[in-house]
């Protein structure tokens, strides 16, 4: 196995019909659900002019650049664009696009060659995800307990699902036993408020040491 | 990083009739400089080391360089020409390229879709051709016979309208709109983007207006443009890369984007490269 | 017919447009040159507002200067779904974030201005206790789908959702990205798509809502 599966969003957070940005350490992505429900991951950047294509919108089964229109298919190659209707876009115009599997309310992007399918969740479920501005370790550090490798960790009160989406910020996808009631699962929203409170305020103190 | 020959041309740093004698503190390619009114109300332009540079004050604002400009600052005849309305449109920041501002005000094929129901509507998205020219005796880039279906293409316009354009580069951030004026059809409305280099990737915008339109209150003519650039600013703070690319391969163009293509040319040929990126990253 | 002295830069005047737009209320507009002319500190507007801010909403003899109230205003007038119900939760959950939108207004609204217009103020600052406002209000939408809620007080839009949004949708033109607020995000969308919804500048058009338009033969 000579690469991973990076857990970037949760399906819930990315509804048909709708793009999100999220982050590889290959560089930023335009996550997109089409209109019939298939995910797809593709570089954050508009082969014509830069522009960032997470701005942009879904229609059927095409994302489209906010900027000019340019329309693109879920291999990432440009399907039409709107200045030159009756122009077929030359195979040239295409975005990189990455892998991208859904299992258990999770959408992960591979990087490089995983295995067949993501890692599992131990029988729990997703509840929210929020991104904290620091490492992994002072996480693990906030929290008394080291991440596994496919980035669980079990900090007692709460369990989470920990991704380095750059240096010195990380995704913390929070998750709960999926027969949970509301009470249980809006105090697992708070304590991980808690502990990305206690994470940022070990990495600001290690930053003024 | 050296400006190179940027360094020599005029860039607009404030607008001369709000000018007082404290002044204005901002910066110039990197340079902090200090804009004011001297004791005779003439506008002044001093760097950080107390030196004054060279002035100019023309269409509402004044101008100043860091280097010895070797030509006067770009003509606009309209400017004195009688009956318009000058509409200095107010100072607005946006992280991004000078360059790339002013490449996305040469650019129509966006209008649909950023400039919804004012400047351009789906399905009216077509691009016709057009001619562009690098015209050798002003050394300018020129795009003419440029037309675009607007549904509401200025505030003085009802309902919608196919507008025809000229495009015109007149220094390196500093570009001229000659547009279809709906109360004068015999004539153009001029409206103006002059960008003032803060960094590479910083810069201060300056749109200002020349018009026939007497109906309009000042106050709908600069909320207008301002709408109108607003709405560009979320486009150009969220370009990458943050610099504009002059490498072909970095980036696509079409027909459409003939206008652009030329104005990477001349800033090439010119080695006007303060705010572009040279080699794909 | 209602006077609103509008910016239309102005994220708290677009709250007040927007609203008349949700609820068919037509403004009679008064552009005030806030930027660069610096209007709302003129002796006329100053008459009416000593604070020197905008917007500022008169109706006969009702003259209002806070744009919560404003929202209020329209909505007991031309639509009361949009106002807190009798319920003694729903009544404090609506009347908790028109409160907490004027945080929105001093921080997110304060680094705007600075970045976009060269206001003075402490970027670093204004820019932190924004992002600390964002994530308050992320938790609130969170903990409202537990309850099985989509909006920010109840399970209809409310004047609270629309004093909370224009700040919280331009909070990238102060600085401050977007990006880590998935319920934000969807919340913002449902917003969006509301019937009578109105943009503003920095808030593009969500283009998805109509399918991609045909030109028909004729127009060509």
């Amino acid at each position: 196995m000579t690469g991973s599966w990076v857990p970037v969003a949760l399906s819930s957070d990315l509804p048909s019909g709708t793009v999100l940005p999220a982050r590889i350490p290959a560089g930023p992505l335009a996550l997109w659900r089409s209109q019939s429900g298939r995910v797809a991951a593709s570089a954050d950047r508009c082969p014509h002019r830069g522009m960032s294509l997470s701005h942009g919108f879904v229609r059927g089964e095409t994302l489209s650049c906010i900027y000019h229109g340019w329309s693109y298919g879920q291999a990432g190659n440009c399907l039409r664009i709107p200045a030159h209707p009756g122009l077929t876009p030359p195979e040239a115009i295409r975005t990189v696009t990455h892998p991208v599997a859904e299992a258990d309310g999770v959408v992960w992007v591979a990087v490089g060659e995983p295995a067949a399918t993501p890692p599992g969740l131990a029988g729990l479920v997703p509840l929210r995800s929020i991104t904290a501005f620091v490492d992994i370790a002072a996480i693990e550090a906030a929290a008394g307990a080291k991440a596994t490798a496919e980035g669980l960790l079990d900090a007692g009160d709460i369990r989470l699902l920990l991704s380095s989406t750059r240096e010195g910020e990380t995704l913390i996808h929070v998750l709960i036993a999926a027969d949970a009631g509301p009470a249980e699962r809006i105090a697992a929203a708070r304590t991980a408020e808690a502990l990305r409170r206690r994470a940022e305020d070990i990495q600001k103190k290690g930053a003024a040491q | 990083m050296t400006v190179g020959p940027m360094f020599d041309e005029w860039y607009p740093v404030g607008i001369f009739g709000q000018l007082d004698a404290a002044g204005r503190k901002t910066m110039l390619m990197g340079e902090p400089i200090v804009v004011a009114r001297d004791d005779n109300g003439d506008a002044k332009v001093t760097d950080g080391t107390g030196r004054s540079l060279p002035v100019c004050v023309r269409y509402g604002h004044v101008w100043t360089s860091l280097g010895d400009p070797k030509k006067k600052l770009f003509a606009i005849p309209e400017a004195d020409q009688p009956g318009r309305r000058f509409v200095d449109v107010g100072v607005v920041r946006v992280r991004c390229s000078p360059l790339r501002a002013v490449e996305n005000f040469l650019d129509i094929a966006h209008f649909p879709f950023v400039h919804t129901d004012i400047l351009g509507a789906e399905p009216h998205t077509e691009v016709q051709a057009y001619k562009v020219e690098i015209r050798e005796d002003v050394d300018e880039v020129w795009a003419t016979q440029v037309e675009f279906y607007q549904p509401q293409a200025a505030k003085s316009a009802s309902g919608g309208i196919t507008t025809q354009y000229m495009y015109r580069v007149a220094g390196p951030t500093s570009t001229v709109l000659y547009k279809t004026c709906p109360p004068r059809p015999s004539e153009w409305d001029v409206i103006t983007l002059f960008v003032q280099p803060l960094a590479e990737d910083l810069c201060d915008v300056w749109p200002w207006m020349a018009l026939f339109d007497d109906d309009t209150p000042m106050t709908d003519l600069i909320h207008f443009q301002q709408t109108i650039f607003l709405q560009d600013r979320s486009i150009l703070e969220n370009q990458v890369p943050r610099l504009l690319p002059l490498d072909p391969g970095m980036e696509m163009p079409t027909r459409a984007d003939l206008t652009s293509v030329a104005y990477r040319r001349w800033l090439k040929r010119h080695n006007f490269t303060y705010g572009a990126q040279l080699v794909a990253q | 017919m209602m006077k609103l002295y509008d910016y239309i830069l102005s994220p708290s005047c677009y709250k007040v447009r927007l609203m008349a737009a949700l609820t068919g209320t037509t403004l009679d507009l008064r552009a005030v040159d806030f930027h660069p002319g610096l209007e709302h500190r003129g002796p006329e507007l100053l008459a009416l507002n000593p604070a020197g801010s905008i917007p500022i909403l008169e109706d006969g003899d009702v003259l209002l200067t806070e744009s919560s109230a404003m929202l209020v205003y329209l909505a007991a007038k031309a639509a009361p779904d949009w106002l807190a119900g009798s319920d003694a939760k729903e009544a404090a959950r609506v009347q908790q974030w028109l409160s907490f939108s004027g945080r929105l207004t001093s921080s997110l609204g304060g680094a705007r201005l600075h970045e976009m217009l060269l206001r003075p103020g402490d970027i670093g600052a204004l820019q932190s206790s924004g992002i600390a406002a964002l994530r308050e209000l992320e938790l609130g939408l969170v903990e409202q789908a537990e309850r099985g809620q989509k909006f920010l007080a109840a399970d209809r839009p409310t004047v609270a959702d629309i004093a909370c949004f224009p700040y919280v949708a331009l909070a990238p033109d102060g600085g401050v990205s977007l990006d880590p607020y998935p319920a934000i995000r969807l919340w913002s969308r449902r917003l969006r798509s509301l019937p009578g919804f109105i943009e503003m500048p920095g808030i593009h058009r969500l283009h998805e809502l109509k399918p991609e338009p045909q030109l028909e033969k004729s127009e060509t």
